[in-house]
């Protein structure tokens, strides 16, 4: 037996409550569908209708089966759509490498719980390599650093996260309340690869300068080891890592910005855009960007004399 | 005897320098980039108050004659007139006091009206200071960096700065540490203009009120430090005499760029004096 077909005639039929009307939307006899209808409730050992007064009626049972039958049969089109489209069952996703483990985990759960039926593929890569891999179509969906030029991309809505400094335990800075940037003086500095996030790299240094802070020497890496060891300091989210300290920094000069990207816009990338979302604002404390902050500067007259 | 290791100092401050320190007596001296143009922002009224005074000392002006400098005639600046919001009248020579004691800037532009250009780059030519060159009152100043960026003060942007005219020794007012530390020697040695000019301009070089840059290098009593500071974005400068009880006088310039744009670094300040306290220490030795 065709289950799926037959619990389509099911359906249709309880939304009607009449075989005559029923058949007609089918566009076929009214005994072949009767035939059928009693062929499922046999299959399935218990009866849909009853048919014992005028009006054909839903059963206990038949109201029980309806949602489920209708989610088999819903089920079953988005099947055969997806392989009509000769879409692949597989969303191939771009995450940053230094984004948390339980971040990209919530991001799995989140996107499976609402697309079963599709699997994510997630690469580590950079946000450079993420743009050519959304130009190459290697990857559908990424999450992105800015600021960012890449014409041809679409984005979802920009996040930001507000950014500290990590710092060695032992580090004489580490202990006490907000940093300035220019206290970091003398420190060498932890980035990300120029290379993989251009725009990052560019514009926290410019930042660092404005700030009075030019670091001695950029170390680029994923890993925190050099912080760990005292040899430099980096920006991120505040960490609870034993041997890492994490002190805020004055004015918030320095912020994350992400938001996802794609090239192609189907519903699978839409999806998993908004757990994207949700996942970074729940699990890594991005928030929707709001105004950028003015910056102040001291007018001492000394300054200028 | 080893020269101090000025490049290091300037480098864990944070900035590039150039310096030049003369004994005024004895003509030794010492230095790093001694001879490298640099844009000498504020000190430029240096020059420009000796000018005025050989004018004064040739009575072809009267450094007592009062003006009315109107509300509107103000420059761009922090201190002094540029900071007052009324006409103010007063003397010429008042008006080089504030010019060098708090650079403002306003009173600078009305005496270079008064002095002119070319009499200052004559005079600087006459002492064989050929490095030495003035062409941008305070409010050019001001004006060519609105232009070279299109807005006005912070520049903070570190590319916006890179294109700055003012900065770019060919284009504006310019010296080289020697020069100015040998422009100081004259005011020292009553070469500069007469005898009772140049102790006037000690008097007022001596009223300098900034003491974060080269004084901060001789914090002591019995030490007295005169001089005239410069700034613009990433440049700070002092130039000016060190006096010892001993009688020791010594003409030090310290010319530094930093490498960050911002605007309070107050260890950048504070290496000119360092540097400046390594230099005279070094010539005392």
């Amino acid at each position: 037996m065709d289950l799926v077909r037959h619990l389509r005639y099911f359906i249709v039929v309880a939304e009607e409550l009449h075989f005559g009307n029923a058949a007609i939307r089918l566009g076929m006899a009214q005994p072949p569908l009767s035939q059928r209808i009693k062929r499922l409730e046999e299959e399935l050992g218990v009866r849909l209708f009853d048919r014992s007064a005028r009006q054909v009626r839903l059963t206990e049972s038949g109201r029980l089966l309806l949602g489920e039958a209708r989610e088999i049969v819903s089920r079953a089109d988005r099947l055969r759509e997806l392989a009509r489209h000769g879409q692949g069952t597989v969303l191939r996703v771009g995450v940053p490498p230094d984004l948390a483990p339980a971040v990209i985990a919530g991001l799995v759960a989140g996107f499976r719980e609402s697309h079963p039926e599709v699997r994510l593929a997630p690469a580590e890569i950079w946000t450079a390599e993420q743009v050519a891999a959304l130009a190459e179509g290697a990857i559908d969906v990424g999450i992105v650093r800015h600021p960012l030029a890449a014409p041809g991309l679409l984005f979802g809505p920009p996040l930001i996260q507000s950014q500290g400094v990590l710092l060695a335990e032992d580090d004489s800075l580490a202990r006490g309340g907000e940093l300035h940037l220019a206290d970091l003086g003398g420190r060498e500095l932890l980035m990300p690869p120029r290379e993989g996030e251009p725009g990052v790299h560019a514009e926290v240094l410019a930042e660092c300068r404005r700030h009075g802070y030019v670091p001695p020497q950029v170390h680029e890496g994923a890993g925190l080891g050099l912080v760990l060891a005292g040899a430099a300091v980096a920006f991120g989210p505040r960490t609870d890592l034993p041997g890492l300290a994490w002190r805020p920094l004055l004015g918030s000069p320095i912020a994350g910005r992400v938001s996802t990207a794609w090239r192609v816009e189907t519903e699978a990338v839409a999806a998993f855009s908004a757990v994207a979302v949700r996942t970074l604002k729940e699990r890594a404390g991005m928030a929707d960007e709001g105004a950028v902050p003015v910056r102040r500067v001291s007018r001492r007259p000394g300054v200028l004399a | 005897m080893n020269e101090p290791d000025f490049g290091a100092v300037f480098r864990a401050a944070g900035v590039t320098g150039w310096l030049h320190a003369t004994d005024i007596d004895t003509g030794r001296h010492v230095g790093h980039g001694s001879d490298v143009p640099v844009p000498t922002a504020s000190v430029f009224k240096v020059p420009l108050l000796v000018a005025f005074c050989r004018q004064a000392d040739a009575g072809l002006l009267d450094p007592a004659a009062r003006v009315t400098v109107r509300a509107d005639e103000r420059a761009f600046g922090p201190t002094g007139l540029s900071a007052m919001l009324d006409d103010v009248t007063m003397s010429l020579r008042d008006l080089a006091y504030l010019m060098i004691a708090v650079s403002d800037n306003t009173a600078a532009d009305v005496l270079s009206a008064r002095v002119g250009f070319e009499a200052v780059n004559a005079m600087l030519e006459g002492f064989g200071l050929t490095g030495t060159f003035v062409q941008q009152k305070s409010a050019d100043l001001y004006a060519s960096m609105a232009e070279d960026t299109g807005h006005g003060w912070p520049y903070l942007d570190p590319e916006e700065i890179d294109r700055l005219s003012v900065l770019d020794p060919p284009r504006t007012n310019r010296s080289t540490p020697g020069e100015t530390a040998e422009l100081f020697g004259l005011i020292w040695r009553d070469e500069a203009a007469s005898p009772a000019s140049c102790a006037w301009m000690r008097s007022v070089l001596n009223k300098q009120v900034w003491p974060h840059r080269l004084a901060s290098g001789f914090p002591y009593d019995d030490v007295d430090v005169s001089g005239k500071t410069g700034s613009l974005p990433t440049l700070r400068a002092e130039a000016g005499v060190v006096e010892y009880p001993d009688g020791g006088r010594y003409a030090v310039a310290v010319f530094t760029r930093s490498f960050s744009p911002a605007v309070n670094q107050p260890r950048a300040d504070a290496v000119i004096g360092t540097a400046a306290r390594m230099a005279v220490d070094h010539l005392r030795r």
